[in-house]
């Protein structure tokens, strides 16, 4: 059985995060993309052919990505591959992931199949420390067509929700709805499915001849509904980060410094790895005054900082407070600067003496590369 | 198989054992031993090769060599994994000739791989060594030496008058040139010590190393038979001056002391540094540090992958690192991979790797001005047991 695993880096809606980022390769927890997790899920289930799925931006994911090898991923055979659109007389720029599944074919249908290959699926705006080898077992045991991971306490009536389920008492599936704010007694789908590859490969191409192109409506509620196909509910349960708003965001990076999340985000079993910067160990000065914060390598710490998450190189030079923030590789924040409640994207300088307050629920969002 | 000719390739001795470090080498290499909160010594000579353009380094290993050949592993750290670049460990063999065994010395070491040099066919070789903590352009040293038309050149460094009987100590004329080698002399007649980095034509060291072996009475060793059989010859060998940072780690007092000298806003040794002097190391997939209400940071490195609850001050904690409440780290180096329990209290220590301190122990004390500091040393591995005492100087 071989496993090859399909990865979407989505067109996501994070307003300046995401201007010239896939949801992948937004940054996350001090050194890492949001694409690590589901690479490295990936990686230490044995997954060693995976497919990068992208339509726009792809530069920067491309960028951290490299070749693969800090995911050992280089390799002869198998390997890493990006699946970004390309025109031609059979290809198009796709409207879901069915189409861009399809215009991925030669990828899926590259390498040999033994019959009962399988195909992992995932995202990259949910993040979670998923033990895949289990859910593949969980899968063939089944004996289901397709599997999905969900994570129950999601759906809350008001957060719309890409897939959500409904299961009965014995864990059969009795609802289904898709991008619809699902109430608290359904599931939230967490993007992850498993499927065998034959059924994928000639799904796919009979969904994309009927002109259908979305992968949760179409595929999955749509066979579900009709009686083709059975589903295997795998309900994760450890801690799920839904990125999919820029206050999700800022919430689900402030609570990296809770231990519980963090150590099952960063789960000791599945290391999650990424990309390799070479910085020196971060510097706390003399009047440095840190509390409660997940700080990244290289940064340079002289005034106060409470509650934050520092990225990788951040500046915080004497006399500055800051407070409830994500601040970014290489930003700096100059000497007296006041901050609360802002995100400091990539390479950010606030100069002596700014002021910037945000709140919890509209965190302030300072573009890569600004001064402020 | 075809190996591009190179202008330089260095030889970088990793094989000595390091008995000074004591309990810190007992089973781990010198060049193995952990440094700067990420970094392990033989990343900065490695790093200098990178960073001046070396791209093909011979590493020379005899000593507890696991550790060490598997951190250098196939080089890719620091980018010596390409088509025509290398970081080949070189462990001793067994074959059918003089070459056979183990490195009997420094030179030794070098004769007995004379094969790996010629593959690539250099003009010049740089001899390095893992026991130093420095950066230095080694390409501005091989200009100099092709300048000069010298067949081998010195680094050297001025060092203090009285401590110049510890060293190989240069004599030179006004043009730099050394008309007298002196290993470790009573009486010394100048400060310029040799950092034992030297710059060969390889013609010529290939030459020396064949007929040094033809020798029954040599040590077989750079410093004491190769640079002086060398200048006798009358080989015109040079000193390159290097004032940067520079030291020689091969005591728990100056692996301490160098620790120390990368702190600081200033620090004397500064581990950052512009393109061309970033110190490359092999990186461990750890997550960022946290850092507690609790805890209390004040001029210290700490690395990633650390949970810091308790209160550090001038030291270096490397990655992996665990810090309980109420605990106190000072003037101390932290291994890797280091549990301090709750109101543990480390003073002037190193602790080796994955070493543990339990809840209220104490290890090391403080000193005063100017009194000797005795730091005490914890091996891989070993526990501190709680509400124990681990006296200063004291090795455990």
């Amino acid at each position: 059985m071989n496993v090859t695993g399909i990865i979407f880096t989505n067109d996501a809606t994070m307003g300046e995060l995401t201007n010239k980022r896939t949801s992948g390769s937004i940054p996350f927890g001090g050194r890492y993309r949001q694409i690590d997790w589901a690479l490295s899920n990936m990686t230490c289930a044995g997954i060693r052919h995976i497919g990068v799925i992208s339509r726009h931006s792809y530069q920067s994911l491309m960028h951290h990505i490299g070749d693969g090898e800090e995911w050992g991923l280089e390799l002869e055979e198998g390997g890493l591959e990006f699946l970004t659109p390309y025109a031609s007389a059979t290809n198009y720029l796709y409207r879901g992931k069915l189409e861009s599944i399809y215009n991925a074919m030669d990828f899926l249908e590259y390498s040999d199949n033994d019959g009962d290959d399988l195909v992992v699926m995932s995202d990259s705006a949910i993040l979670a420390n998923v033990d895949l080898a289990d859910v593949i077992r969980s899968h063939v045991a089944s004996g289901k067509h397709v599997t999905v991971v969900t994570k129950a306490g999601i759906a809350n009536g008001e957060k719309k929700l890409d897939l959500a389920l409904k299961l009965d008492d014995n864990g059969e599936v009795a609802d289904m709805v898709v991008d619809f704010a699902a109430a608290e007694d359904y599931v939230a789908s967490m993007d992850i499915f498993v499927l065998s590859k034959a059924r994928l490969i000639s799904w796919v191409k009979e969904m994309v001849a009927r002109d259908k192109y979305h992968m949760d409506r179409d595929l999955v509620m749509g066979g579900w509904r009709r009686g083709q196909i059975g589903i295997n509910v795998y309900q994760f349960a450890g801690t799920a980060l839904y990125n999919e708003s820029v206050e999700e965001y800022f919430a689900n990076s402030l609570s990296l410094i809770d231990k519980e999340t963090r150590h099952d985000i960063f789960n000791g079993n599945h290391p999650v790895y990424t990309k390799v910067r070479d910085r020196v160990p971060t510097y706390y000065g003399e009047k440095c005054d840190i509390e409660n914060c997940l700080i990244a390598d290289g940064c340079m710490l002289e005034g106060e900082v409470e509650d934050s998450v520092l990225f990788r190189q951040v500046s915080i030079e004497e006399g500055a407070e800051v407070e409830n923030c994500i601040i970014m590789n290489d930003s700096v924040v100059g000497a007296g600067a006041e901050l609360k409640y802002v995100i400091l994207d990539k390479n950010v300088t606030v100069t002596p003496g700014a002021k910037l307050i945000g709140t919890k629920k509209n965190p302030i969002v300072v573009k890569r590369g600004e001064t402020v | 198989m075809y190996f591009e000719k190179k202008r330089v390739i260095a030889m970088l001795l990793a094989g000595g054992q390091g008995s000074r470090l004591h309990v810190l080498t007992r089973k781990t290499a010198k060049p193995a031993v952990p440094f700067g909160g990420k970094y392990r010594i033989i990343d900065f000579p490695l790093s200098n090769c990178v960073n001046s353009g070396i791209d093909t380094v011979g590493i020379l290993t005899q000593y507890q060599p696991l550790e060490l050949n598997e951190y250098i592993g196939n080089g890719q750290p620091w980018g010596l994994n390409k088509t025509h670049s290398c970081a080949q460990v070189l462990p001793p063999y067994e074959r059918n000739d003089k070459k056979s065994g183990w490195f009997e010395g420094t030179a030794n070491a070098i004769y007995k791989n004379i094969d790996f040099v010629d593959r690539f066919d250099p003009d010049y070789v740089v001899i390095l060594s893992g026991d130093h903590i420095y950066k230095m352009d080694y390409n501005a040293m091989v200009d100099y030496h092709v300048k000069n038309d010298a067949s081998v050149t010195i680094a050297v460094r001025t060092v203090p008058l009285a401590e110049a009987s510890r060293f190989g100590i240069l004599n030179t004329n006004p043009d730099n040139s050394i008309y007298e080698f002196e290993e470790k002399p009573k009486q010394p007649k100048s400060t310029n010590a040799s950092m034992g980095i030297y710059c060969f034509n390889w013609s010529v060291l290939r030459e020396a190393l064949i007929a040094d072996e033809e020798d029954p009475n040599s040590d077989k060793d750079f410093g004491k038979n190769i640079i002086p059989n060398l200048l006798n010859a009358g080989h015109k060998m040079m000193a390159y001056n290097f004032d940067g940072y520079w030291k020689d780690v091969g005591t728990i007092d100056s692996l301490w002391e160098a620790n120390m000298e990368t702190l600081g806003k200033n620090p004397e040794f500064d581990l950052r540094g512009g393109k061309r002097e970033t110190i490359y190391a092999r990186n461990s997939a750890l997550p960022s540090s946290y850092i507690d209400e609790d805890a209390k940071i004040v001029n210290a490195f700490v690395a990633e992958g650390c949970e810091v609850y308790g209160k550090v001050v001038h030291s270096v904690i490397s990655v992996g690192c665990s810090i309980g409440k109420g605990a106190l780290i000072e003037d101390s180096v932290v291994m890797p991979g280091v549990v301090i329990e709750d109101g543990a209290i480390v003073r002037h220590a190193i602790l080796g790797e994955n070493s543990k301190v339990g809840k209220n122990a104490v290890v090391g004390g403080a000193f005063a001005e100017g009194e000797k500091k005795q730091i005490s040393v914890t091996s891989k591995g070993a526990v501190v047991e709680a509400n124990t005492v681990l006296l200063p100087g004291e090795m455990l």
